[in-house]
């Protein structure tokens, strides 16, 4: 497996709940912000990090990224397009495109 | 913050190899930056993606593979001496088109029977708004089931994505889209036929990593993705090209339901609480419904 050149995060996802588990399992993952099933966080690439990925190593999938997606950003990648624009407001004249007004 | 049309030409695009973040062991495979803006690159949400980056390093190929576009199949569906089915032909593309928009000819299948399609009468138009299909025709009335907060009365809006596009006895389909990766988790099985494949009990083993999917997906029942796939990475529909059709709607205006109430409360609780909703639907009337010439595709016209 080839990584990249940089490879600055973990990005982890929780793919097995904790429940049932000994207290220690979901303090870490509340410590790694995994609250719920197939939430995504990203944490710097560090010991400490590794150690708590390495705690609940079979409750997460693990992949090295070199760059960090904020929630904003990951919910917009999860809307589908929209499949429309709009060509021509009401009112406007016919040469308007895109939806700008023309006064 | 990402541009929506940033993403939306990077979602179209279809890379054969996704950006570095999403996908970091394929990502090396490339030549070709892919990045537009500073380092804001979403990745590509495709199955071809994965799985060509699977097969990419199998086959320990650093080149980039060709731009899997989106072949058109028109189906005749009377028994008249038509000819039979053409598929598709893949054209790829280079690099230098990626971000460009490009100008990729029709293939022979779409360029040979559009004009039939096109000369017969009525057409209908599988639109998708927000990923939802509508089976429409010219002079419909859609009543959509959610209200579309920018749109005001008389505004004309372009309906860009179609799945399908017919007359009586053509149809144009997009291409299949590719076949959906399973992700690999702990609870993930392979099952293989005992018919051809060994007879040893092979439950309960992990789904192979990438390297090795080519002996082990085979046999395998569904193709396994090398990493844990998101939602938001997993198969999607694909579209028809653009410029193949024009689909035009008015915004008629707003419906709204009749008001409902909810009442919520618990056994032995003597305090009920209401809920009013009333939603509010935006209606549209189909204007055009339009399948574009051969000519005027490849010329490039861009208007009506």
């Amino acid at each position: 497996m080839s990584l990249p050149a940089t490879t600055n995060y973990f990005r982890i996802t929780l793919l097995r709940s904790a429940i049932g588990l000994p207290k220690k399992s979901s303090g870490v993952l509340a410590a790694l912000g995994l609250h719920k099933r197939l939430r995504t966080v990203y944490h710097p690439v560090s010991q400490t990090v590794a150690g708590q990925v390495f705690a609940v190593k079979e409750l997460v999938d693990v992949q090295e990224v070199d760059q960090a997606l904020t929630k904003r950003e990951m919910r917009e990648l999860r809307q589908p397009e929209s499949g429309f624009y709009v060509e021509r407001r009401a009112g406007a004249g016919k040469d308007v495109i895109g939806g700008r007004e023309v006064v | 913050m990402l541009s929506l049309n940033l993403k939306r030409a990077l979602l179209e695009s279809r890379l054969p190899v996704p950006p570095t973040f999403l996908l970091p062991w394929a990502a090396s495979l490339t030549t070709v930056s892919h990045t537009t803006g500073a380092g804001n690159v979403p990745p590509p949400l495709l199955n071809t993606v994965q799985q060509v980056s699977a097969e990419e390093q199998a086959a320990g190929s650093v080149t980039r593979k060709a731009q899997t576009p989106k072949p058109k199949r028109v189906d005749p569906t009377t028994t008249l001496a038509r000819s039979a089915t053409v598929a598709g032909t893949e054209r790829p593309t280079t690099p230098s088109t990626l971000f460009s928009s490009p100008v990729a000819p029709l293939s022979e299948s779409v360029r040979d029977l559009l004009p039939l399609l096109q000369a017969q009468g009525s057409h209908y138009i599988t639109a998708h708004i927000h990923d939802r299909p509508y089976l429409i025709t010219q002079g419909d009335t859609v009543r959509l089931p959610f209200f579309m907060k920018d749109a005001e009365p008389g505004d004309v809006l372009r309906l860009n994505k179609a799945t399908n596009i017919g007359s009586r006895d053509y149809t144009l389909k997009a291409s299949a889209p590719a076949p959906k990766l399973k992700s690999a988790t702990t609870t993930t099985r392979m099952v293989l036929d005992p018919t051809t494949g060994s007879l040893e009990s092979h439950s309960r083993v992990m789904p192979a990593t990438s390297l090795d999917s080519n002996t082990a997906g085979a046999s395998a029942a569904m193709a396994v993705a090398p990493h844990f796939i998101p939602h938001i990475a997993k198969g999607k529909v694909s579209y028809l090209d653009e410029r193949l059709f024009v689909c035009r709607a008015v915004v008629m205006g707003m419906e709204s339901e009749p008001m409902r109430m909810k009442e919520k409360t618990k056994r032995r609780n003597r305090k009920i609480k209401t809920v009013r909703s009333k939603h509010r639907y935006t209606v549209l009337k189909i204007k055009e419904v339009r399948i574009r010439g051969v000519e005027e595709i490849e010329g490039g016209g861009e208007l009506a």
